[in-house]
């Protein structure tokens, strides 16, 4: 499935989550990250991400797609990380 | 499922925060790790220790190919499906003459299936085909009645020659006539095109090869002897034509690619980048098309085809079911 991930955390564990989150999704802009990723991979990383964040405080919000054929992608500005794996 | 990461950009390759990242001239940029199922580099990229042993945790086999697109080497990591039972199952087939013959008569006649699984395709499109497809037909029944290799051989290459002929006939393009068979280097850009295909081909058997307990080394239409990967050189006999010369075709046909994307130098014809990056968008899009499998009855992509290939043949060499090649069905 596709995962569009958000992520409003504070700055003592901002790190460590965006650490976290770059091992299975791609950075595409502050806070933003997105990509394809396995049920398995997926639930991996929300335990892991369980692990890290400060459920009283912090928030992270998925967007689960399971596919992107009937959705658009636009961007208006910079684009800050590129995606797609042709480097 | 894994993607396969292409490399165009040149500079660094490092391990960073437990992921991948790329530093080039236009930035820094982070891939996740996880969705990696291995690497190709085209361009100048550069590398060390650490990320080396980062590949081998994560499984992740690195495959070089040189300035014109020739195949060069791969990193192949530390074997993490180890099993000393398929390896010698393996090499018991090998060994035994009757039983290699057999498993090599199968790929063969594969090949010639989906050769004429293509053909009979063009054939229906109005190309004028049909005097290659019998001869191909005719020489398919050879096959089950070789009695050694270097006999399967000549009839795999007689089927090959004949298949050839109607690329000209099947592209109908001056720019890229066939004419014979060249390699090392080819001598025109047909002969570009297909070896450039061929080598992306091996190397993606390979890469789905590392991911079982089979050994690459032992192959069986192609001797093994003392070259690095001979495996993956059958496998791939299966795959060509309904994948990489359906491209070439497709390529072709749709004038994506023309006589402007090649370039003529002292050592032979060489496809110029943005014609190789056509080339590979075409193909990285078409291993993850899927298909309705009969016998899982799902959706299959044409990447996990080739595993699956892999497992049949696993089972056949440890005497569970004998191994049937994939067709096409269109």
């Amino acid at each position: 499935m596709f995962v569009i991930l958000v992520y409003d955390v504070n700055q003592k564990r901002v790190g460590k989550v965006l650490k976290k989150c770059r091992q299975y999704l791609t950075w595409v802009q502050n806070s933003v990250l997105e990509g394809e990723i396995s049920d398995a991979n997926y639930t991996k990383l929300k335990m892991e991400l369980a692990r890290i964040i400060d459920r009283e405080e912090d928030s992270v919000i998925t967007y689960n797609l399971r596919t992107t054929k009937y959705s658009t992608r636009e961007i208006m500005g910079v684009e800050r990380g590129q995606t797609g794996n042709m480097i | 499922m894994k993607k396969t990461l292409y490399f165009f950009s040149s500079g660094e390759l490092l391990r960073k925060d437990n992921t991948l990242c790329f530093e080039g001239e236009n930035g820094r940029r982070y891939v996740p790790v996880e969705d990696v199922s291995d690497i190709m580099v085209f361009s100048e990229v550069n590398i060390n220790k650490k990320l080396l042993e980062f590949l081998s945790q994560k499984e992740i086999i690195l495959h070089y190919f040189n300035y014109y697109g020739y195949y060069m080497g791969t990193f192949y990591p530390r074997e993490h499906l180890n099993s000393g039972y398929v390896i010698l199952k393996q090499a018991e087939h090998y060994l035994d003459e009757h039983k290699r013959l057999d498993i090599a008569r199968r790929f063969v006649d594969g090949a010639a299936q989906n050769i004429g699984k293509v053909l009979k395709y063009y054939h229906s499109r109005g190309k004028n085909v049909a005097e290659e497809l019998v001869g191909i037909e005719t020489l398919q029944q050879s096959i089950g009645a070789s009695t050694a290799i270097s006999e399967l051989m000549a009839f795999e290459g007689n089927i090959r020659e004949k298949y050839y002929k109607s690329f000209d006939a099947i592209l109908g393009n001056e720019d890229f006539c066939f004419e014979e068979r060249t390699r090392r280097p080819p001598k025109n850009n047909l002969n570009t095109l297909i070896s450039f295909g061929n080598s992306l081909m091996y190397t993606l058997c390979l890469s789905e090869i590392y991911k079982t307990h089979l050994d690459p080394r032992i192959g069986y239409l192609h001797a093994t002897n003392f070259r690095r990967f001979s495996l993956n050189l059958d496998v791939a006999e299966i795959f060509k034509p309904i994948m990489i010369d359906r491209i070439i075709f497709t390529l072709i046909g749709r004038k994506m690619l023309g006589k402007k994307d090649f370039e003529h130098g002292t050592e032979g014809i060489m496809m110029k980048e943005k014609a190789k990056k056509i080339f590979i968008q075409e193909l990285d899009s078409k291993l993850n098309a899927t298909i309705k499998h009969r016998d899982i009855g799902r959706p299959v992509s044409y990447r996990r085809l080739i595993r699956l290939e892999l497992y049949k043949l696993e089972k056949h060499v440890m005497g569970e079911s004998l191994y049937e090649p994939f067709v096409a069905q269109w």
